[in-house]
């Protein structure tokens, strides 16, 4: 290849190069209110939402680019660190929330996601990372808080406690919630699509008793979690280290292996509405999506009982930014930010104070499908879902998960197993 | 004349396999105009132009940007701009660093005779026949152990802590393109007519001179070459900067990939649809320079 | 000094090595010790590395098991062997592929028209310049039970009247096959294509003067002479195709489980880094091995150097 067409190539893609990075400079989220996207929002008149009022005088209300309006902090704290580190689970928060925190703060919000615990505990026992804030699930957090890896909370910084739903807090695994604050809870259950599967299963048992029930199943990417669900459904403990009931387990599972056709951890959903599967085992959130897009999709409690399950937010020790950290808890949990998650990730919601500001809320909202209602209905769905309000006789069945200590790789050794059928 | 030249079979062949290597391309193209927001079927164009935006339960009928509009939606998403930011970012710093390094490499083997050249070059191979996995967790495991080491020891707090991030990236890529850039230079110097340098020795130049007026110019052809391996390579990297990236330092395959972790819409086609288009240009650049220079 | 310099060849020699020395020392050869110094290790009860010397973890790779179903002691459990056998088929597999697909392409943009060449050439460079993972996606999209392939067939079905139920072809073994192909045949063209490119056109001649036909030809002077290009483009397919696990987590639904997903899961949910690190080396060795019998037999291919 000749030189000069070299130097052009070259200055081309140099110049490519500074277009986009002049570019990036322009781009954060100050834009006009009717900037047209179609990402649900909240209408940009400024609707019914009590709290938007800037309360300190003067001062232009910030609007993320879906035109939503950001609400003040309150409290609003004193933020020097001009960074802030997520590790979150995917499709865990909302846009609106991690924009309207880097508008009002000013901090710029980088996040790095995980699809499961256990990949979230590895990258940070590694060592070498800095995050600042962390969703560990419950069976982690005792694990994490016996290896040091998350911190004592400052619960004089967090007003934000006073949200919650008492019965999420003080669990056995946290009982002073010194370490954790909640997040969302759920259950992992059967989902079926009622139009493919002729005969509903009601219990653990039903998806392999007289073989695999469906030939195209899905199942959530995680050991335990399967594992776990299969032991309950023989009558065992979900956290059993028997080598002889992990042998029944694993060979349940090797019999419905080829019948599974997917095993996703971050969007269960995407498979489910397109028909690829059809039964499975998945969340409660992606099953209540899955449901508003296609109703033939129905979840399940299995009458051996579920898998119960909570998230927490928590920090990270070392983490190097522990001001926006804590601005960060208080701010995206506020009433008027955490309803969001109701609408785009409808899971069990421990925040009270969200709920209550949902409850019979007429601002306009647009949801998941793209249809356009009022928060206060979609309130009304998630109370009276029971997916999403899982009922006290599911709960009370249910199995909590907890950390497996030395038999982690008996569990992992059947998990790649089963998964190499 | 060779018969296989006009042979109907390698003809057929020939083009069934550009078939094969252009059709995703060719979906991926025509997806990224969908009118379906979970972008599984293809429902139709997303046709009108308009002020508002009617959402048809999943289906995006209208919009301001007509056809274009998961265009518009990726011009908004920050996130993207940022990954393409870092992406450009670490490939230009990487490429210019490893090609400097490799370029001094390849003179060395090459031209001399010094008792670390076997191991030299033997540890140059290495990277090109491991795993990229391998290479990944050993940079990995050996990051973490040293910045916990460093951290402690030199009690680093907030953000003076040592973390993964950008540097590491650059660095491992750094490391990785070094042998091909090594490689690509070698091979160059071997063709190479000494007689040149050392007329320009005979007429008084000394070494530096030489090398500025005489060999350099001769081997560009092959250290640009070199470049434009390396940049490639950092270009399209994941494995290794999956395991060595931080906060803040996404790149677009990362990113694109953990796009693909989530609902897909075609958002992520309006992606590819751009960085093939731009791919395309670049291309159609070179061959119309080329064409020129021949003339 | 500067003068002693100047006349000290082997101590220039080694002052511009030195730069690439320190990159690769620090972050090529450190690494593979630090993994074989944790690959002898234990893992602790929270998944952290107890320094120890035990070959435990490469016993358990080749199936040497001691937590049985039968209650006996040891046993032979097959689990990892079976997945090192899965990669080295993969690979094996889709190296032969692509040089099935590569070889016809690469002939004929060598004998095309020399003004020609470079298109053609950018025509299959084209594909490789756009993003990978981006690549493994259209594939989902072709794929997928209403993706479009399945589409193309129920509507020619349709034409025709036949009944027709979507062929399931994401997440299989099948599919992952496909993708890797996909990903690895320009890999294999250019390669081919160089060392096509350098036989001269007389030989051909000769040939037909001598009355060969096409055949023989091809088995007995166009083969022999691209062997180079054909162990370049071995090397530069085979060997990622062995630590891939991308396309088999994509592709493949996670549950085509190669060595480097065994490698990935190892670090990430199951934590064992002990045991990760093992398999690591020993992907690398089963690698470095076939490579070199690989070589060996057919040369070095130095027409890596394909640009």
């Amino acid at each position: 290849m000749k030189k000069s067409v070299f130097w052009k190539l070259l200055a081309v893609v140099m110049v490519a190069g500074f277009v986009l990075a002049a570019c990036g400079g322009n781009v954060p989220a100050t834009t006009a209110p009717s900037s047209g996207g179609n990402a649900p929002t909240a209408a940009p008149s400024g609707g019914n939402s009590p709290t938007a009022a800037p309360s300190s005088g003067g001062a232009a209300p910030k609007v993320t680019s879906s035109g939503f309006v950001c609400p003040e902090p309150n409290p609003k704290v004193n933020v020097t660190s001009t960074q802030l580190n997520l590790f979150v689970w995917t499709e865990y928060i909302p846009t609106d929330i991690q924009e309207c925190f880097q508008l009002v703060y000013g901090v710029t919000v980088n996040r790095d996601e995980y699809s499961s615990n256990e990949e979230m505990y590895a990258k940070l026992s590694a060592g070498a990372t800095s995050y600042d804030i962390v969703q560990p699930t419950n069976n982690f957090v005792s694990l994490m808080i016996h290896n040091n890896m998350i911190q004592k909370l400052d619960k004089s910084k967090l007003s934000i406690m006073g949200n919650f739903d008492p019965s999420y807090l003080g669990l056995p695994y946290d009982p002073n919630n010194d370490y954790t604050v909640p997040y969302e809870a759920g259950t992992d259950a059967i989902v079926y699509n009622a139009d493919k599967i002729k005969t509903p299963p009601t219990s653990w048992s039903d998806l392999w008793k007289n073989g695999c029930l469906s030939k195209n199943m899905i199942m959530l990417d995680g050991a335990h979690d399967i594992i776990g669900a299969v032991l309950a459904g023989l009558g065992y403990d979900v956290n059993t280290k028997d080598p002889q009931q992990l042998d029944q387990a694993k060979a349940v599972l090797l019999k419905l292996a080829p019948c599974i056709k997917s095993y996703d951890s971050d969007s269960p959903k995407t498979s489910l509405i397109a028909g690829d599967v059809d039964l499975g085992i998945i969340w409660t959130g992606d099953a209540f999506l899955a449901q508003q897009e296609v109703p033939s999709i129905k979840y399940v409690y299995p009458t051996e009982g579920a898998i119960l399950w909570q998230d927490n937010y928590a920090i990270p020790t070392n983490a190097p930014h522990l001001d926006a950290a804590y601005a960060w808890l208080n701010y995206s949990m506020q009433a008027n930010m955490f309803w969001m998650m109701l609408r785009d990730f409808p899971y069990t919601n421990p925040n009270k104070a969200a709920l209550d500001y949902a409850k019979g809320n007429q601002m306009a909202v647009t949801d998941s499908n793209g249809n356009q209602t009022t928060l206060g209905a979609i309130y009304d769905a998630y109370i009276n879902s029971p997916i999403t309000n899982t009922p006290p006789d599911a709960i009370k069945a249910g199995h909590w998960l907890e950390d497996l200590g030395d038999a982690s790789p008996l569990y992992d050794k059947i998990w790649t197993e089963v998964k190499g059928k | 004349m060779n018969p296989f030249r006009r042979s109907p079979f390698v003809i057929t062949a020939t083009m069934l396999v550009y078939a094969f290597l252009y059709l995703p391309i060719i979906v991926l193209v025509l997806y990224s105009f969908n009118a379906s927001r979970t972008n599984i079927v293809f429902t139709g164009f997303i046709t009108k132009y308009s002020d508002t935006v009617l959402a048809d339960g999943s289906n995006v009928i209208q919009s301001p940007c007509g056809p274009f509009h998961w265009f518009c939606e990726l011009s908004k998403n920050t996130d993207v701009i940022s990954a393409a930011k870092n992406t450009l970012t670490i490939a230009f710093i990487a490429t210019l660093i490893s090609t400097v390094v490799g370029t001094m490499a390849a003179l060395a083997l090459q031209r001399y005779d010094f008792k670390l050249k076997p191991f030299s070059q033997l540890s140059l191979y290495i990277p090109i026949v491991i795993p990229e996995i391998v290479m990944g967790i050993g940079i990995l495991t050996l990051f973490s152990q040293l910045f916990g080491f460093l951290n402690n020891a030199l009690n680093l707090n907030g953000d003076a802590r040592l973390s993964l991030g950008l540097g590491t990236v650059i660095v491992s890529h750094i490391a990785f393109m070094i042998p091909f850039v090594t490689l690509v230079v070698q091979a160059r110097l071997q063709g190479f007519e000494k007689a040149y340098e050392e007329a320009a020795m005979d007429l008084g130049a000394n070494e530096w001179i030489t090398f500025q007026r005489v060999t350099f110019p001769m081997i560009l052809p092959g250290v640009l070459s070199g470049a434009l391996l390396a940049f490639t390579l950092s270009l399209d990297d994941f494995v290794i900067t999956f395991f060595t990236n931080g906060p803040g330092s996404t790149t677009l395959p990362i990113y694109v990939y953990g796009l693909l972790r989530r609902i897909i819409t075609p958002q992520v086609n309006a992606l590819s649809t751009v960085w093939i288009a731009i791919v395309f240009l670049a291309v159609l650049a070179i061959q119309w320079v080329q064409n020129r220079e021949q003339k | 000094m500067l003068k002693r310099l100047r006349e000290n060849k082997s101590a220039q020699g080694t002052l511009l090595v030195v730069p690439t020395l320190i990159f690769m020392v620090g972050l090529l050869i450190i690494p593979l010790l630090l993994t074989l110094v944790i690959s002898f290790g234990q893992r602790s009860s929270d998944g952290n590395v107890i320094y120890s010397f035990s070959f435990a973890n490469y016993i358990r790779l080749i199936g040497y098991s001691t937590d049985c179903a039968s209650g006996a002691k040891i046993c032979f459990d097959p689990l990892y062997a079976q997945i090192m056998w899965r990669s080295l088929a993969l690979g094996f597999n889709t190296t032969a592929l692509v040089i099935i697909l590569a070889y016809p392409l690469a002939y004929f943009i060598a004998r095309a028209h020399p003004k020609r060449r470079n298109t053609y050439l950018f025509l299959v460079l084209i594909p490789l310049w756009t993003n990978f993972v981006i690549r493994v996606y259209a594939w989902m999209m072709l794929l997928r039970q209403e993706g479009v392939i399945n589409n193309i067939l129920e509507f020619f079905a349709g034409l025709l009247h036949i009944p027709f139920t979507p062929l399931n072809m994401l997440y299989t073994p099948g599919a992952v096959l496909v993708g890797m192909v996909y990903e690895f045949l320009p890999f294999m063209i250019l390669p081919i294509y160089t060392s096509l490119e350098k036989i001269d056109n007389s030989l051909y001649e000769a040939a037909a003067d001598l009355g060969a036909n096409s055949i023989r030809t091809l088995l007995r002077i166009t083969l022999p002479l691209s062997m180079p290009g054909i162990v370049a483009g071995t090397i530069l397919v085979f060997i990622p195709v062995m630590g891939t696990f991308i396309v088999s987590d994509i592709l493949g639904g996670r549950q085509v489980v190669l060595v480097g997903n065994l490698i990935q899961r190892q670090f990430l949910d199951a934590r064992d880094p002990t045991f990760g690190s093992a398999a690591s080396l020993v992907l690398m060795v089963l690698t470095l091995i076939v490579t070199y019998f690989y070589t060996r037999k057919f040369g070095f291919g130095e027409e890596i150097v394909a640009a």
